[in-house]
């Protein structure tokens, strides 16, 4: 996760809301809820993600779970639910800097094969909706062999209350592109927002320099996106590009304290890590017109160097549709899907070059863009249900990025 | 407090979660008509929706019993000749075609556009060779974009030649091997049709405007997936969809997406091996190789009119932590995996006033665990096994017309070795 905060600015008619949401809120906590971080040291003296460090194995990090304002790339704001990154806040300001900090996406989550990852989940309770007492949850899509106390599926499981905090344990020994999101009332709280990426670096990036992996000369600072074995998904840049949509008279329903249109759920602003083009390409973190944050920090703009290997870690976790995403230009070699290199039960190579992926929600691709035998420019990747290109009734924008090689 | 609770068995939840769970039997097999000639009739009537809706809809029949969705799964065996007598006592014309089956051999009744029809109170017979093992879908072919949304749809097993029911397999190859099958045939229906249907305005129906609302595996909506097979109150939807298994089992899901749209099939708790699409094992040498180019997924992408045969196992390896709750020196667990044996639970679960807790939660964190649970919590969990939420990652699809949870989703359970549920005791004396 980025570690970054962002400074709120002069509190607006949002903030103060808030501010009294937070007082009801806060009074009617249960007695002994409290922010608990869950973070023990590396005592194993075993070298478990291969770095040659026998004490860094684990990593913790801290998510805030509560609501927060983003805007569209149309200008419309939206409220969310979401979560912020507080890795490092000290446990009796999480709940203040959680509030209102929403981020959509989520921040990103980032761990190495073999690293044991603690991550703590704070409830910082919905400020803008002080009659909502929902718990929350991480799933961790497509964790393999799961149990489901560490799930985040809350029928076969646990979720955390308001200013409480729940620490979730990964053993991480799968690398590949998956996804997390808040489980609790599930289409409600993803159409809300509460998505982000999540990937594993494989072990592999961590051979000693000049392994030979069967003819490939493995090198210190090599990545590749699987335990392939012989290179075949080195890439040089990554970017994982996250689908997903919003239906906006959910998210006002939301706000304004009125029944949900689950059934109506038509998702008109498509979009890639919370954009809609021509946001998409904006390299810089955007805030939002209620409280001013910046909530949406990531973008969606891809660039190599020519002669490099691009991975695209595509996923959707849209709540109503599947999405075909296609580069225009530049052949789209598919490796992995579903976190899972793409080679049957022996090893047989199923790995295929295409120009378009179709994305199922809760589907993920990983996608080697070869910008060798391309001449340099910039070129587009974008979803080819064209209808997709719109942000809301504004035509040419929505699911749409650029990728510029030089 | 993170141990291991031995807190005692609230003997009310458990009776509620038998009522809710295991009236009927649970099928290691799945459900469906054995043999080799079917008599269907097709016939009206109202299924139950997951929000208690009455949905007005037209289905086959076994021989002369009650319109039933989805129809009744057809059981065959490889190389049989199949046959088919269908009666129609709908107001229109129906018919069946079987997609992969061929050549179809149609007697009786009159012409249509893609099989022959049984017109309103006549007959019709279809006869074919049930030449290759595999899943496969079998609905009306006559005005299908009406008629299969109105419910005349199911399902059609065929089993490979020496099958032998100690030792299933999905295909003749070992490779396709399971303990345990299930069905998810995932259908969605838009009311407003069956609106019309039922007050005989068909000619007001106007598909372009097609808007599910519910969404169905094997015909029932969540929660009822969940309930037993042929559970009383459930006349016309007998099938259910649960799931039930041990640590390391190999249990067949049969997808088949057997209406209009496309569903991203999610399962939770691991990945599950994608051996067969369409009738045909994912091999690179036909009748071979084996399932050797089977693919891994954690979604499986279920389009209309297709079948994936996936096989789900769950053994809890690598979690690095003891999924039972052992003490080092504890008796291993049949199947364990025994790097994690006796390793401690790694983090202190919060307080109970600080959680939520779900209706299949034990009280537990270790598989068999039992433990205490504040009051008119958890009670839907008797065995104490682990719950796989399974549903379609569209999740506007866990919805009942407006209602959230329900559609399509269902739970599976992995019960600990040796734990036999009252679900499954119900499975072994043979029924309800």
């Amino acid at each position: 996760m980025n570690p970054g905060r962002t400074d709120m600015r002069m509190p607006s008619a949002a903030f103060i809301a808030g501010l009294a949401a937070l007082a009801i809120a806060l009074a009617a906590l249960p007695l002994g809820a409290e922010v608990v971080v869950q973070c023990p040291p590396d005592t194993d003296g075993i070298d478990t993600d291969g770095d040659g460090d026998p004490d860094n194995d684990v990593v913790c990090v801290h998510s805030a779970a509560g609501d927060g304002f983003i805007n569209m790339a149309d200008g419309r704001l939206q409220y969310i639910f979401g979560f912020s990154d507080v890795t490092g806040v000290p446990p009796e300001m999480v709940m203040h800097m959680g509030m209102l900090a929403a981020e959509f996406p989520a921040p990103t989550i980032v761990v190495r094969e073999g690293q044991r990852l603690y991550l703590t989940l704070t409830n910082v309770g919905m400020m803008m909706r002080p009659d909502l007492f929902d718990p929350h949850t991480i799933h961790w899509h497509g964790f393999p062999e799961a149990a489901p106390i560490f799930d985040g599926e809350p029928f076969a499981s646990i979720s955390i209350n308001m200013g409480s905090s729940l620490t979730y344990f990964y053993n991480v020994v799968e690398p590949g592109t998956y996804m997390y999101h808040c489980h609790v009332e599930a289409v409600e709280h993803m159409q809300m927002g509460m998505l982000g990426n999540l990937y594993v670096l494989p072990i592999q990036n961590n051979l000693p320099d000049g392994t030979d992996l069967n003819g490939f000369a493995h090198h210190t600072g090599n990545r590749y996106v699987y335990n392939d074995g012989d290179g075949s998904t080195f890439y040089d840049v990554e970017y994982a590009l996250q689908l997903s949509g919003f239906y906006p008279e959910f998210h006002d329903a939301n706000m304004n304290v009125q029944p949900l249109p689950f059934a109506a759920i038509d998702d008109r602003y498509p979009m890639i890590n919370g954009r809609g083009y021509p946001e998409t390409i904006d390299p810089d973190p955007l805030p939002n017109t209620e409280t001013g944050a910046l909530t949406r920090k990531i973008s969606s703009l891809v660039t190599a160097t020519k002669g490099q290997k691009v991975l695209l870690r595509l996923s959707n976790l849209s709540t109503d549709r599947f999405y075909t995403v296609s580069v225009l230009g530049i052949p789209m070699r598919v490796v992995g899907m579903c976190a899972k290199i793409l080679r049957g039960p022996d090893g047989k190579d199923l790995s295929y070059v295409t120009t378009s992926v179709n994305i199922g929600g809760g589907e993920s691709y990983d996608v080697i863009l070869d910008t060798s035998a391309v001449p340099a420019g910039t070129y587009v990747l974008y979803c080819t249900n064209l209808n997709e290109l719109s942000n809301d009734t504004e035509d040419f924008g929505g699911m749409m990025t650029e990728i510029r090689i030089d | 407090m993170n141990a291991r609770y031995a807190g005692p068995v609230r003997s009310a939840a458990l009776a509620a979660a038998i009522l809710s769970l295991g009236c009927g039997p649970a099928a290691a097999m799945i459900d469906g008509v054995i043999g080799s000639s079917f008599t269907f009739t097709a016939k009206e009537g109202s299924i139950s929706a997951g929000d208690g809706q009455s949905i007005y809809c037209w289905g086959y029949a076994n021989g002369n019993g009650l319109m039933q969705y989805p129809g009744p799964t057809m059981i065959v065996s490889q190389g049989s000749a199949v046959t088919v007598a269908l009666a129609n006592e709908l107001p229109e014309p129906v018919s069946i075609v079987f997609p992969g089956q061929g050549p179809v051999t149609a007697r009786g009744g009159r012409p249509g556009l893609l099989a022959r029809e049984a017109p309103p109170g006549g007959r019709c017979e279809y006869t074919f060779t049930a030449h290759r093992p595999g899943t496969y879908i079998y609905h009306s072919g006559t005005r299908p974009e009406l008629q299969v949304e109105m419910g005349l749809v199911g399902a059609l097993i065929v089993r490979p030649a020496g099958f032998d029911t100690a030792k299933p397999r999905a295909y003749e190859h070992p490779g396709s091997a399971y303990e345990d099958e299930f069905l998810y045939l995932l259908t969605e229906m838009d009311p407003v049709i069956h609106e019309h249907a039922l007050k005989g305005t068909l000619d007001r129906i106007d598909t372009t405007a097609y808007w599910p609302v519910y969404w169905f595996i094997n015909g029932r909506n969540a929660p009822d997936t969940m309930l037993g097979a042929g559970v009383p109150w459930l006349p016309h939807q007998p099938y259910n969809c649960m799931p039930m298994g041990h640590p390391g089992d190999r249990m067949l899901f049969r997808f088949i997406g057997g209406g209009r749209d496309l569903h991203p099939l999610h399962t939770h708790g691991n990945h599950t091996l994608l051996i067969a699409r369409d009738g045909r094992m994912l091999e690179s040498v036909p009748g071979v190789s084996g399932p050797d180019l089977a693919v891994q997924m954690f979604t499986v992408t279920v389009a209309p009119g297709a079948t994936y045969d996936a096989v789900f196992r769950w053994t809890g390896a690598k979690l690095g932590w003891d999924i039972y709750g052992h003490a080092p020196g504890d008796p291993m667990e049949p199947g364990e995996y025994a790097p994690d044996h006796g390793k401690p639970f790694p983090v202190v679960l919060p307080d109970a006033k600080d959680l939520a807790f779900g209706p299949q939660y034990s009280g537990s964190q270790f598989l068999g665990g039992q433990g205490l649970l504040p009051p008119g919590e958890g009670g839907f969990n008797p065995t104490a096994g682990f719950f796989y939420m399974s549903h379609s990652h569209n999740e506007k699809e866990m919805t009942n017309n407006d209602i959230f949870p329900g559609g399509m989703m269902t739970m599976v359970l992995i019960d600990r070795p040796g734990a036999m549920g009252p679900m499954m005791q119900a499975a072994e004396k043979g029924g309800n």
